[in-house]
């Protein structure tokens, strides 16, 4: 008898911490770049969904995917940059998304939508744009003028640097010479190693991070670099200007997706919807300054913002922009390019 | 004969934590990157079904011999200046009183307790181009305003010497300390200069202790990863970073493989060559005690 009570009693006590699991919050596991969303947004979410967000980061696409593919599960909304969305997606590597969740889609720009990737929203949502300019010194560099031509400035010569990247380096020159930075043209290819080349003399560095307090600290005096990231170390040193060549640039989106193996894609969804409020958007195009193409947060931005000529291009500018295009097979050539280029003198 | 075994398997016995520890770390790994070399690449950076040579004939690509080649000249150079730096330090430090020499032994240590990687980033400060050491050397006249001194191959041999230089003075110091400082006055004693007596007498009394800092300085320096990335430019790439880019950009694991595997045979090759000089010359001091 006594021996069934306890029993009981133990049979209950187990039920008692099931139901506490059960009632235990539910954790959204966030993979994305560092800064990149504003804190309070996060709280905010948190407190209304009565959830819990865990935020892990990563510094560049080849490195969350590397990491996804060697096993990594547990995440559920990740930011990677479209070419890499099509690389993920292309694997079966991404959920498709349910739109109906997801009602706030309707505000995302359809200016931006046009030059997106997946323009029907299957399995990604833009969360930001980028355009990749040239950053300088207003008082060390000499009549600049808004044009690739400003890195064969021999008066510059060590002191400017471009990003550590082959389709972002190779397309600026084909952007130079007037072709489209997704080619698989051999022989505009090799015209635009040779502009690489000539560049190439005249930099003191191909780089991804420092740049930007190179930058700051008046180490480099021009760079290559994100619009964003720019705008960032703008905001510490009042001297550095921000341009976009005219002869056209890369554009970028870093894109909402949810892995295949999301444990909790229902969240995710919410997520997604409450980052396209245009209160939430508003707030965190201030926050990070890479520009959320979202249409009715527009008007919620201060003033300073939407004069901003980097985050609001004019309409001749965003149309020498082009997106960048996973090319398969044929990635091999721009590969074999930038390893001439690094290997030359 | 039965005390001899059991001897022998007690020496197992005791052998068997580090033996375990350097098969499943080092060599099982060793091996699988040699394996990959010879699968084929997928678009996606994964590695494919079957056997493929076509790795080993990619490694023939034109623009290897340059990164190669420097890599070679910037490790050797950095390895002769850590000894060249060392051996009279080594030499200082065997001979100054106990309480000097712990002094000289600690701020030999001491940039260890901070971050290797906060001590490159302080090599950035020191060389910035708006910083007091460039001034300063524009102001003697000794350098041209728009020299820079960073992002160079000669940045990253100052670094990689300044980085590996301890390594490279505590065996020599470690070999000064036991040597027999009375042979030095023996050979003055005989008509022989200070500079002939430390030649002749004191270099190949503390051989092993320049072996061994041979080996510590230029392995790591074949390996060089960080360096040339942080205070490199564009010219000054090595053989780690391109196995890096292989890696990570071009998602092409069989080539990161190849480039792996070509730098540890680079490195098997000057130990297996001091391995052997040094039996050669003295047969008993051979790494595995064979027929004891």
């Amino acid at each position: 008898m006594t021996k069934k009570i306890l029993a009981m009693a133990g049979l209950a006590a187990a039920l008692a911490a099931l139901c506490g699991c059960a009632e235990k919050k539910p954790v959204l596991h966030v993979y994305t770049w560092s800064d990149y969303i504003k804190p309070e947004l996060v709280q905010q979410f948190e407190r209304e969904n009565d959830c819990k967000v865990v935020i892990d980061t990563y510094d560049s696409n080849e490195a969350m995917y590397a990491k996804l593919k060697a096993g990594a599960t547990g995440y559920d909304l990740l930011f990677p940059s479209s070419y890499m969305v099509k690389i993920m997606h292309d694997q079966g590597m991404l959920q498709k998304l349910n739109l109906d969740l997801i009602p706030n889609r309707a505000n995302v720009d359809p200016a931006y939508m046009k030059l997106a990737y997946d323009k029907d929203m299957e399995y990604s949502v833009p969360y930001t744009v980028t355009i990749t300019c040239l950053g300088y010194l207003g008082s060390k560099v000499q009549d600049f003028k808004p044009t690739w031509a400003m890195l064969d400035r021999e008066d510059l010569k060590g002191r400017m640097t471009m990003l550590n990247d082959h389709r972002e380096v190779i397309g600026s020159a084909l952007k130079f010479l007037g072709y489209s930075l997704n080619t698989t043209n051999d022989d505009e290819l090799e015209q635009a190693k040779n502009v690489v080349l000539g560049w190439k003399k005249n930099l003191a560095k191909f780089e991804n991070e420092q740049y930007k307090t190179g930058l700051a600290s008046g180490e480099f005096l021009l760079t290559h670099g994100y619009s964003g990231d720019l705008m960032l170390v703008q905001s510490e040193n009042d001297d550095i200007q921000i341009a976009v060549p005219e002869e056209g640039s890369q554009i970028n989106f870093d894109d909402m997706v949810i892995p295949e193996n999301a444990p909790q894609p229902e969240l995710a969804h919410k997520m997604i919807n409450f980052i396209l409020e245009p209160q939430s958007a508003a707030e965190l195009t201030e926050f990070i300054y890479f520009l959320c193409p979202n249409l009715p947060s527009y008007d919620l931005l201060s003033e300073e913002i939407r004069q901003d000529p980097i985050l609001f291009p004019p309409a001749e500018v965003v149309a020498k922009l082009e997106t960048l295009a996973d090319l398969g097979e044929d990635n091999v050539k721009y590969t074999k390019i930038w390893d001439e280029i690094k290997a030359g003198e | 004969m039965k005390a001899g075994s059991r001897l022998k398997f007690s020496e197992w016995l005791v052998t068997l934590p580090s033996f375990v520890w350097l098969l499943v770390l080092f060599l099982v790994p060793t091996v699988l990157v040699f394996a990959i070399m010879f699968k084929p690449a997928t678009p996606y950076g994964g590695i494919g079904e079957g056997w493929t040579l076509a790795t080993l004939r990619t490694l023939g690509n034109p623009n290897y011999p340059a990164i190669v080649w420097r890599t070679l000249w910037l490790s050797v150079a950095a390895t002769g200046l850590c000894i060249l730096l060392a051996t009279p330090m080594g030499y200082y430090m065997a001979r100054v009183s106990p309480s000097r020499r712990r002094l000289v032994l600690l701020l030999v240590i001491l940039p260890f307790w901070t971050s290797f990687l906060v001590r490159i980033f302080a090599w950035k400060v020191l060389l910035h181009p708006e910083g007091a050491l460039k001034h300063a050397l524009v102001f003697l006249g000794l350098i041209a305003p728009e020299t820079s001194l960073l992002y160079n191959a000669y940045a990253v041999l100052l670094v990689m010497v300044y980085t590996e230089l301890p390594f490279a003075i505590l065996p020599i110091y470690a070999a000064s300390e036991k040597f027999d400082f009375r042979l030095i006055e023996a050979a003055k004693d005989l008509g022989a200069s200070s500079f002939l007596a430390f030649r002749k007498i004191f270099l190949p009394g503390i051989r092993v202790g320049l072996l061994t800092a041979f080996l510590m300085v230029f392995i790591p320096s074949l390996g060089s990863y960080v360096i040339p990335d942080i205070v490199g430019g564009p010219t000054s790439e090595m053989i780690g970073n391109k196995i890096a880019q292989r890696t990570f950009v071009d998602r092409n694991l069989p080539h990161a493989a190849g480039l792996s595997a070509l730098l540890t045979i680079a490195v098997l090759i000057p130990m297996v060559a001091i391995t052997v000089l040094r039996r050669k010359e003295n047969p008993k001091d051979t790494l595995i005690e064979e027929g004891v």
